[in-house]
């Protein structure tokens, strides 16, 4: 695709065959002038920056020559800020590295290709438990200490798709323990987040919180007809506690009243206490619920057929004509009904086809067992409340309920993106082979790798486009067998090496994967980056981490340029730091091991000069012929070095050199004599009698030494 | 926010920032009722750099967001002390500039800001910087090797430059001593001590006979406690926390570290990375023994905050799967820390 002008200023994207699918996207700019060239890059995150120049012109006041867009791409989770997202992915790093090593550990001790496992799920439960925990909506502001009575629907924090879409995975694929009650599982599953669904359309919770803030206008509650529907919606869905909290907000509970109305309180107290001791198939209740679990199918049998039994006692019973209230006859017999498992009340009193369906669950058919036996349940729930719009968590379901692994894969992909769904193939290989083969096998056209690699390459390279989540990216890359390490290594190289934070937190990571190679790459590019920007220090200490002494070498020609000046000043002392930097000589150095010998000589030259003892001499002498000998010693160096000791050359009590010594010196001077011819020799600033008369002392010298010898 | 017990020996909170942290520190304030801390924030979604003041409680448990100061780029070294009835915050940034910022030592408002510019100081990014305790002297150092003094007056500043290599040595940490006196640290493990009466250089470098085994590496953070001025703690790469006594010069006692060779067992490390910052515990058992070093509280890039003993083992407080950028003890509650997560968080530390 490539863009085109046209001559308004606006761009249009031109494209050869495709214009139908074509969406195009108005690009606000205020240039004045006509557009003549653009550039596309990338910016931070998942934003275009697309710069715009002007054609040129002639006047200088026709406004801007050209400007800078920035262009979001893709509106990103309304639910969930940037700010928030990179929680998650901190938080999420943890339980991610221990689920692999997990794997990784358990695949070894069964010596199988598979990590398939029978209490695997246990593990991925965990995993699942930790990944929960971050995805909680931010807590609202703690309920009041005195509780208000009218207060129905009770909310502890803001619920989010992306938390009810990894709970329904869960429950589906993960928590095999629960499996016996599933349905139980969403039931509560939907009373925390009913509300979600209210953006596309009318729900249970919706019409709940409606009449609670209608509460204080409504004088009489059971004349209002709304009373007994959102109390027979309630019950629907399972919301016992909210059910009985307003059948005791009844008028006949009220003192002034009780005498006469015993009757009619008598009937609201009745079904209030048959709701709270409904029976249910299910471990234990969140505390402070109502209703009476059982764990055993026989046990619940046996409860669910005497509580219904109660119940059509109570439908029969004759208090009901006596009962002169018609409004709260009527209802409390629409609340028995839907206990009772009548359809056509449970389809009034749902809004849509989950609630519907968790109705099923809880008064037709408690002992569904088995997806597939769901899916049919759902299919029939559907056709009796077709859903009036699509939300992404109706769409999940069906996916989950259809056994479709390629559907929720899509699903999940496409409306939570790729945090979600690197996450999420963990939960949905836990416990099918089937889905572990789909998902882990390598395919010829992804390139060669799995479906599950894929998405966790996808996922890391969202990490790694930011500045503060790159360095959580290996953690995934290192789980991605085929093109991980590949891409880290781009990764590790794409990094800064300006800052030292950054430099430093690379090479760690480098040190953690064992990627000695690409470290000492970095320190290299980090030494010539210093040392190019004039801290000569921090170049050399980075060149010789990285070992690579032939750079050393070819920076210390250049240092030794400013050395050379300051051959025999005070201002050599600046030199020292350095040169301790330079540590010890196990330390490859280069051409810079010149001078720590060069210092050394130094320092005896001086004592040499202060006092008069022999011993310096010595030692100095040691030192100008290691100095001599060294091949890493510049040549221009050695003019000025012997210049220096003349001193030492004319020593009064006996000469110093031995001859095959005066005679390596004589050598490198006759050599000094003919590079002087070649072209590029550059003079060192010295009297020019000097060196005349350092051949003339090492004659001396030579003579000395061969008659003491 | 997150509560954890941590043995039975702390209390952990954690508090979510949604920014950066580049730095924090304990504010020594005045006042019976509220804490305060101060962070260096970058926020990286509005790409704003800032120090803000924090109020902690402790019961019930909040750390609120009092006020803060919108600094011109990301800070790279934030110091807070007392001087004359006023709380100073010091920050140098990563564009070179260094700034003031006077507070109101019961409540902790800040009232006025004094700066020198960028480039007057420094010309690179790296810098680190020293209050002096109860006084109004800052040294600043910097990658570039300059060493610069800094005086804040009533309204006005005064600087000069101490020292300039030229770039020849880089210094990238620097701790006051006593008030003429300065050590700072920088590549190659290297230890310098400054004495402002001599000028002209360091009157002393640390001359690291090391082993031929151990490996070098980079002075991160430096302390120096008041009652034993002649020992310099440091804490850089590798692990490695080593006391330079400046009787002994040529003897590193090393506290810990990865770094000391093969052969040597006796050392152990708290940490296999970057240590960032070092200071002296100020909760000291009466026990120890005054030839020993005194223990030592150190954070570090593989998410260690930790006590080191020498002799002793060390105690780990905090194992973070992130890293902890910087820490600071409350000099009046020494039991309380307070540290910055990389994962853009702050926790603070109860120890009971």
């Amino acid at each position: 695709m490539s863009p085109n002008t046209v001559g308004n200023g606006a761009l249009i994207p031109f494209s050869g065959d495709t214009t139908d699918s074509l969406a195009v996207y108005p690009l606000h700019h205020d240039l004045a002038r006509p557009i003549s060239r653009l550039a596309i890059s990338w910016s931070r995150g998942n934003s275009l920056r697309v710069s715009l120049f002007a054609e040129p012109s002639v006047n200088p006041n026709t406004g801007d020559g050209a400007k800078v867009v920035e262009v979001k791409l893709g509106g990103g989770d309304p639910e969930i800020t940037d700010a928030d997202w990179r929680r998650i992915a901190y938080g999420s790093v943890a339980p991610f590295a221990l689920l692999q090593s997990r794997r990784s550990s358990l695949s070894e001790l069964s010596k199988s290709p598979s990590p398939y496992h029978l209490d695997w799920w246990e593990h991925v439960l965990q995993y699942s438990k930790d990944i929960t925990s971050l995805l909680g909506g931010p807590k609202l502001s703690p309920s009041l200490i005195i509780e208000d009575p009218n207060e129905i629907v009770q909310k502890n924090e803001e619920p989010t798709c992306l938390k009810a879409a990894w709970e329904l995975m869960e429950i589906f694929y993960v928590d095999k323990q629960s499996q016996a009650w599933l349905p139980e599982r969403l039931v509560d599953w939907l009373a925390d987040y009913d509300s979600l669904f209210t953006s596309t359309q009318e729900t249970i919770h919706g019409k709940l919180v409606d009449f609670q803030n209608d509460l204080v206008n409504i004088q009489v509650i059971e004349d209002d007809p709304r009373y007994w529907e959102v109390m027979s919606s309630a019950l629907s869905v399972g919301w016992l506690d909210i059910v009985v909290k307003m059948l005791r907000l009844h008028g006949s509970y009220q003192l002034d009243q009780l005498s006469n109305r015993e009757l009619e309180n008598g009937l609201v107290e009745a079904v209030a206490v048959l709701i709270s001791k409904m029976p249910r198939l299910r471990p234990e209740s969140v505390v402070g619920n109502l209703g009476e679990c059982f764990k055993s199918k026989p046990d619940f049998i046996k409860a669910w057929e005497k509580w219904r039994s109660q119940i059509t006692k109570l439908d029969c019973s004759p208090f009901w004509i006596q009962c002169d209230n018609q409004q709260t006859r009527e209802g409390l017999r629409d609340l028995l009904q839907v206990m009772l498992g009548n359809t056509e009340s449970l389809c009034t009193a749902s809004c849509y086809w989950i609630e519907l369906y968790v109705s099923h669950f809880l008064y037709i058919r408690p002992f569904t067992i088995g997806i597939e036996s769901m899916y049919n349940l759902a299919q029939k729930c559907i056709q009796l409340k077709p859903p009036t719009g699509t939300h992404r968590l109706t769409e999940l379901m069906i996916g989950i309920l259809e056994e479709n692994t390629e559907v929720v894969l899509a699903e999940i992909s496409r409306e939570f993106g790729p945090w979600m769904i690197a996450h999420a193939v963990e939960l949905l290989t836990a416990g099918s082979e089937q889905a572990e083969i789909l998902l882990h096998d390598e395919r010829d056209n992804l390139g060669g790798i799995s479906i599950v690699e894929l998405h966790r390459l996808a996922y890391a390279q969202i990490l790694s486009s930011h500045t503060l989540t790159w360095q959580i990216a290996p953690i995934y890359l290192t789980s991605c067998m085929k093109q991980g390490m590949g891409l880290l290594e781009n990764l590790l190289y794409r990094q800064s090496v300006q800052h030292k934070n950054t430099l430093l937190k690379n090479i760690e990571i480098c040190r953690l994967y064992e990627l000695d190679h690409i470290s000492s790459n970095i320190m290299k590019v980090a030494g010539v980056y210093h040392w190019k920007h004039g801290r000569k220090g921090a170049g050399v200490y980075w060149l010789q981490q990285s070992q690579d002494t032939s750079c050393l070498d070819r920076i210390a020609q250049q240092l030794f340029d400013s050395v050379g000046k300051s051959i025999s000043d005070e201002s050599f002392k600046q030199w020292e730091g350095i040169i301790e930097l330079l540590g010890s000589e196990s330390k490859p150095a280069g051409g810079l091991e010149f001078l720590h010998k060069y210092r050394d000589f130094k320092k005896s030259l001086q004592m040499v000069y202060s006092g008069k003892s022999t011993d310096a001499a010595r030692q100095a002498v040691g030192s100008l012929i290691m100095l001599m000998k060294n091949p890493s010693t510049p040549q221009r160096f050695w003019l000025p070095l012997l210049y220096d000791s003349l001193k030492l050359l004319n020593w009064k009590d006996s000469p110093l050199l031995s001859v095959s010594e005066t005679n390596l010196l004589l050598n490198k001077l006759q050599e000094l004599s003919l590079a002087r011819q070649r072209p590029h020799f550059t003079e060192p600033s010295l009297p020019p009698q000097a060196p005349s008369s350092i051949r003339l002392a090492l004659a001396t010298n030579l003579g000395r030494a061969i008659l003491d010898e | 926010m997150a509560v954890t017990a941590n043995s039975e020996t702390s209390q952990i909170h954690r508090f979510p920032q949604y920014k950066y942290i580049d730095a924090v520190r304990w504010l020594p304030v005045l006042s019976a009722f509220n804490r305060f801390a101060v962070l260096a924030t970058f926020d990286y979604d509005s790409d704003l750099s800032s120090i803000e003041i924090h109020s902690f409680k402790p019961n019930p448990i909040s750390f609120e967001f009092q006020s803060s100061w919108n600094s011109p780029s990301r800070i790279s070294s934030l110091k807070a002390s007392q001087f004359l009835q006023k709380t100073v915050i010091a920050a140098s940034t990563s564009s070179g500039s260094l700034h003031f910022l006077f507070a109101d030592s019961s409540d902790a408002t800040l009232e006025s800001e004094v700066s020198v510019p960028e480039d007057e100081l420094h010309s690179v990014s790296e810098s680190s910087i020293d209050l002096m305790d109860g006084g109004v002297e800052c040294v600043t150092v910097g990658d570039d090797g300059r060493v610069n003094l800094v005086t804040v007056g009533n309204s006005n500043l005064n600087y000069r430059r101490l020292f300039d290599s030229g770039g020849l040595v880089s210094y990238t940490a620097v701790k006051w001593a006593s008030p003429v006196e300065f050590a700072t640290g920088g590549y190659g493990f290297g230890l310098h001590w400054w004495d402002q009466r001599k000028p002209g250089g360091p009157v002393s470098q640390f001359k690291g006979n090391w082993d031929k085994n151990l490996t070098s590496g980079i002075v991160h953070s430096i302390d120096i406690h008041p009652s034993r001025k002649h020992t310099c703690l440091a804490g850089g790469s590798l692990g490695t926390v080593l006391a330079w006594d400046l009787r002994w010069q040529q003897q590193p006692i090393i506290l810990s570290g990865t770094g000391a060779g093969d052969g040597n067992t006796a050392v152990q490390s708290i940490s296999e990375s970057e240590v960032w910052e070092v200071q002296y515990d100020r909760c000291i058992k009466s026990n120890t023994s005054s030839t020993r070093i005194l223990p030592s509280m150190i954070c570090s890039e593989d998410g260690i905050l930790g006590v080191i003993e020498q002799g002793e083992e060390s105690i780990e407080l905090l194992a973070e799967p992130c890293a902890i950028n910087s820490f600071d003890i409350d000099r009046h509650n020494p039991l309380d820390v307070i540290c910055s997560l990389e994962w853009e968080a702050v926790a603070i530390l109860t120890r009971q």
